[in-house]
């Protein structure tokens, strides 16, 4: 595939075969855009966007003789602690203090000015995240709640900053990868505020059951409800007739927001704490929308949803994960046969 | 009901067949050129059977099989869709149990139908026509009748069954994979499973090797393939190749007709002359079989690409993935193998039954011909069958043969549509139905034009690959001869008995045909590239013209006219 390769790129215009441009989180957002779900909007650094910034600072050369500098007796992983912080802070410094290039400042200005007219919000929130090609769990930061274009600018240089902390620095050595050159992309999305959130799964996972769907959700982000954290409210659905057959409404006390730093641990209000998080409506719409995805990958989906207050249904449903569904099959070959079979059927309703 | 009546019940009425479907559409696969109305009663009447038969064993959700008409000759089709959900619901419940034997043991229900059908055909044959009695002759015209019969529910209730794990699969592989029936990564994975259609063709190349051994090259390339029993009668050593083909001839390739939709050409026991031309072209043309070479290289690739695509999906989903790419390549495998044992067997049996009447109507003077009883059908034969003596069907056989003639002369309309019904609308309906059969044989994808490539005619990829070549615009089988090493065979759509010919050929490009048709699975076994669907190219195409041909882009381009 031919990939025209620039410095930024809308989240629509990414797809899977992006992975190495702007690595794997902005490529995984582009393809859920691709297959026609409403994800935040937002847009991507590539890893293109790194280099021409290290490149035009002089960054590139400087990181060099810093690494040299201070690996020249040699580095050792697990006594030369206090040098490798010395070497994270060192590089951060000077990534942080230096200026984005005009260019390149001018273009992430542009694509911000252009989101918030997308968005139809001022200055709107956004979170800065990396996007490493592979993945480095933990090992870089994300700043959430960033809002107007010169903090978005500042927090894209921290976030690069970021593929040089102590703990970066040691993955790379143990890894056998140069310490100087860490590539990243940088995803820069609306922020959202979110009513309840929630997963799907088109299938009843435990007894494999694909003519049904269950929806879990609480108010506030979904990490509760991914966690496992709490008793969510949990709602099962007959994907065929498209009705709610069984419905749980679970006591929810505590909730995930955003916090200063990332998120926080929060009360929900005491007259919702029994309420449903989410309505009749906006429930078969996840479902509808979970079933096209069903469809479109041929097999049941896990995916995560936010309802964000700020929109009217149905444009207030987001989805930020899509992905195929584990679920517990009995006797294999038996089980297979009726999942053709329910496959072979799912053909004759199209 | 009018006497002249090819088909009673079933004479295409727009007075009221429109009420039962708003579009009928002629089945140009197989009543081009029209049939004789012996062949047309038997069509019409058993494949209509079948599909109905086939489609209510399996309870299939949507479609309860098709409706058939006869037309001057041709066939037309509508598809009786199940509308009611409740019904469908229904029927869904029923399916779930009919289509698990498939998913079970395809190939061993295969083995019990073929051992079924071989019997029947045994007994057909245990008798001697031209020695029986009136009475015998008319039971055994019955028991053919019979025969045909089962010979379609087994066709139709197994095709149903195999092919709906076929468009699942396909479905399954653009969804998971990423690419659908055209792509070069499926015809691998349908590739390179022997079936009982291409060990006749060997047996036919093995012949050709051994009358080389026996020094009989020279009476081959001397002789036409008419005349080539007598060329060598007179030797030792063509008496004994005789011996060993004719053998090979009764039991093997002799029950073939050259076009598997009619019976009013010879079959190749009576008239061995195009198994002579097999052999004859074999010799000629240097060619040897080397499908079973061939084979293991395709056996190769497809072992690779499953490894590669397993590789690809999800742990936890392999498991029904396997099960489903198993009936699949079941169905690659029996799409061509089943025309042997059923089509092609079964409408030799009918030939030879029909003809054996025809003789004895003859003899007795109920018709002048043999032939002519292609003219009547079989309430008409059971009418004279015990005192033929007693009868003249002249009258009947002389205005439907005129009629027939007609037919052949003017051709057959593509479709018959109710008023303000479109073309598209009856598209609609087709895709509507989910019929498999439908789907993967006689609609089969509609070529995109693509005005950027600038090619001279669009079609549907059948089995991938690019080649240039020349054109040699094939209709019947007696023109097969023509062809040399790399031409590109241009036809309305081909058939069983041409398959030895594909291992010279450059490329196919047929009328019709979907992934399913005879085309696209020789195509693919003998890894030449194959379009269909070009739905002109007979007209477009003329013989001697060199042309480029992508099937991968569904393109062909005129090189030099």
């Amino acid at each position: 595939m031919d990939i025209d390769l620039k410095e930024i790129y809308w989240l629509d215009e990414l797809s899977k075969e992006y992975n190495d441009v702007v690595g794997k989180k902005c490529a995984n957002l582009g393809e859920l855009v691709k297959i026609g779900l409403r994800v935040p909007n937002g847009f991507a650094l590539s890893v293109r966007a790194y280099e021409r910034f290290m490149e035009e600072t002089g960054l590139k050369e400087k990181v060099v003789q810093i690494v040299e500098k201070e690996t020249k007796t040699g580095l050792d992983v697990d006594k030369d602690i206090d040098k490798m912080i010395v070497l994270s802070a060192t590089i951060r410094e000077a990534i942080e203090a230096s200026d984005m290039p005009p260019g390149l400042a001018g273009e992430i200005g542009a694509y911000y000015a252009e989101l918030q007219k997308k968005i139809g919000i001022a200055d709107v929130a956004c979170a800065v995240r990396s996007s490493g090609a592979v993945s480095m769990p933990g090992q870089m930061e994300t700043y959430l709640n960033i809002k107007g274009e010169s903090e978005i600018i500042r927090h894209v240089k921290k976030v690069w900053a970021s593929a040089f902390t102590t703990r970066a620095i040691v993955f790379r050595i143990q890894n056998n990868m140069p310490i100087s050159w860490a590539p990243i992309g940088i995803a820069v999305i609306m922020m959202i505020e979110a009513k309840s959130a929630g997963v799907i799964l088109t299938v009843l996972p435990t007894i494999g059951d694909l003519d049904r769907a269950i929806v879990e959700g609480n108010f506030g982000l979904g990490e509760s409800v991914v966690s496992g954290d709490v008793t969510p409210d949990s709602f099962v659905i007959n994907k065929n007739e498209m009705c709610i057959e069984s419905r749980s409404v679970a006591e929810k006390t505590k909730m995930v927001v955003y916090g200063d730093a990332g998120t926080a641990i929060g009360e929900v209000p005491s007259e919702l704490r029994t309420a449903p998080c989410v309505d009749d409506k906006e429930i078969l719409e996840i479902v509808r929308v979970a079933k096209d995805v069903e469809r479109h990958f041929g097999n049941p989906q896990d995916m995560e949803w936010v309802v964000d207050k700020r929109f009217t249904f149905p444009e207030s449903i987001f989805w930020v994960q899509a992905r195929g569904a584990k679920y517990t099959k009995k006797d294999a070959r038996k089980d297979d046969e009726e999942y053709v079979i329910d496959l072979m059927l799912q053909l004759f309703r199209t | 009901m009018k006497i002249y009546d090819c088909v009673p019940g079933f004479e295409f009425d727009e007075s009221v067949d429109f009420e039962i479907s708003p579009a009928w559409f002629q089945d140009a696969t197989h009543s081009v050129p029209p049939w004789t109305p012996m062949f047309g009663w038997f069509w019409i009447n058993f494949c209509r059977h079948g599909m109905q038969y086939g489609a209510e064993l399996l309870s299939l959700p949507t479609v309860k099989g098709w409706d058939w008409r006869f037309k001057d000759g041709g066939g037309y089709l509508a598809l009786l869709v199940v509308k009611d959900p409740k019904e469908r619901k229904a029927r869904e419940e029923r399916f779930r149990v009919a289509i698990k034997p498939f998913l079970e043991d395809f190939s061993g229900m295969w083995k019990v139908f073929v051992k079924e059908m071989m019997g029947r055909y045994d007994k057909l044959k245990a008798l001697n026509l031209d020695e029986a009695t009136n009475i015998q002759l008319l039971d055994n015209f019955e028991e053919t009748i019979n025969t045909c019969r089962r010979m379609w529910e087994i066709h139709m209730y197994m095709m149903y069954g195999v092919y709906t794990a076929f468009v699942l699969f396909e479905q399954m592989t653009k969804q998971l994979l990423g690419f659908d029936d055209s792509s070069p990564q499926f015809h691998k994975l349908m590739s390179g499973f022997d079936n009982k259609s291409f060990q006749v063709d060997k047996g036919l190349f093995d012949l050709a090797k051994k009358a080389q051994a026996a020094g009989l090259k020279d009476v081959f390339l001397s002789t036409s393939a008419s005349n080539m029993r007598n060329a060598l009668k007179p030797s030792q050593k063509g008496q004994e190749f005789l011996k060993i083909f004719d053998e090979f001839n009764e039991k093997e390739s002799g029950w073939r007709l050259e076009r598997m939709s009619e019976i009013n050409v010879p079959t190749w026991l009576e008239d061995p002359t195009p198994a002579f031309a097999v052999i004859k072209m074999a010799i000629e043309k240097g060619m040897s079989y080397n499908l079973d070479e061939d084979r293991k290289k395709l056996e190769a690739e497809r072992l690779a690409t499953e490894k590669e695509i397993l590789e690809k999906i999800a742990p936890e989903q392999r498991g029904w993935f396997k099960t489903i790419l198993k009936l699949a390549q079941d169905c690659a495998w029996f799409s061509e193998e089943h025309n042997h044992y059923l089509d092609l067997y079964a409408h030799a049996m009918v030939r030879r039954s029909v003809l054996g009447v025809g003789r004895r109507f003859a003899k007795e003077g109920t018709i002048d011909s043999p032939d002519d009883i292609l003219f009547l059908i079989p309430d008409e034969v059971r009418k004279a069958a015990i005192n033929p003596d007693m009868f003249n069907l002249r009258p009947i056989v002389e205005r439907r043969k005129a009629d027939w003639q007609q037919w052949c002369k003017q051709g057959n309309a593509p479709a018959y549509m109710k008023e303000g019904f479109t073309f598209e609308d009856a598209m609609k309906g087709l895709v509507e139905s989910m019929d498999p059969i439908a789907l993967k044989v006689v609609v089969g994808s509609m070529p995109v034009a693509r005005p950027e490539l600038k090619a001279d005619l669009f079609g549907v990829c059948g089995s991938p690959g690019l080649v240039e070549g020349m054109v040699k615009v094939v209709w019947t089988e007696a023109e097969l001869s023509k062809i040399v090493k790399g031409d590109i065979m241009v036809a309305p759509s081909t058939s069983p008995s041409w398959t030895p010919v594909f291992s010279i050929l450059g490329g196919v490009i047929v009328d019709r045909g979907a992934s399913l048709s005879h085309a696209a699975i020789v195509g693919r076994e003998y890894g030449i590239p194959v379009i269909m669907n070009t739905f002109e190219g007979t007209k477009v195409l003329k013989d001697g013209m060199r042309i480029r041909l992508d099937a991968n882009m569904g393109a062909v381009y005129i090189l030099e006219k």
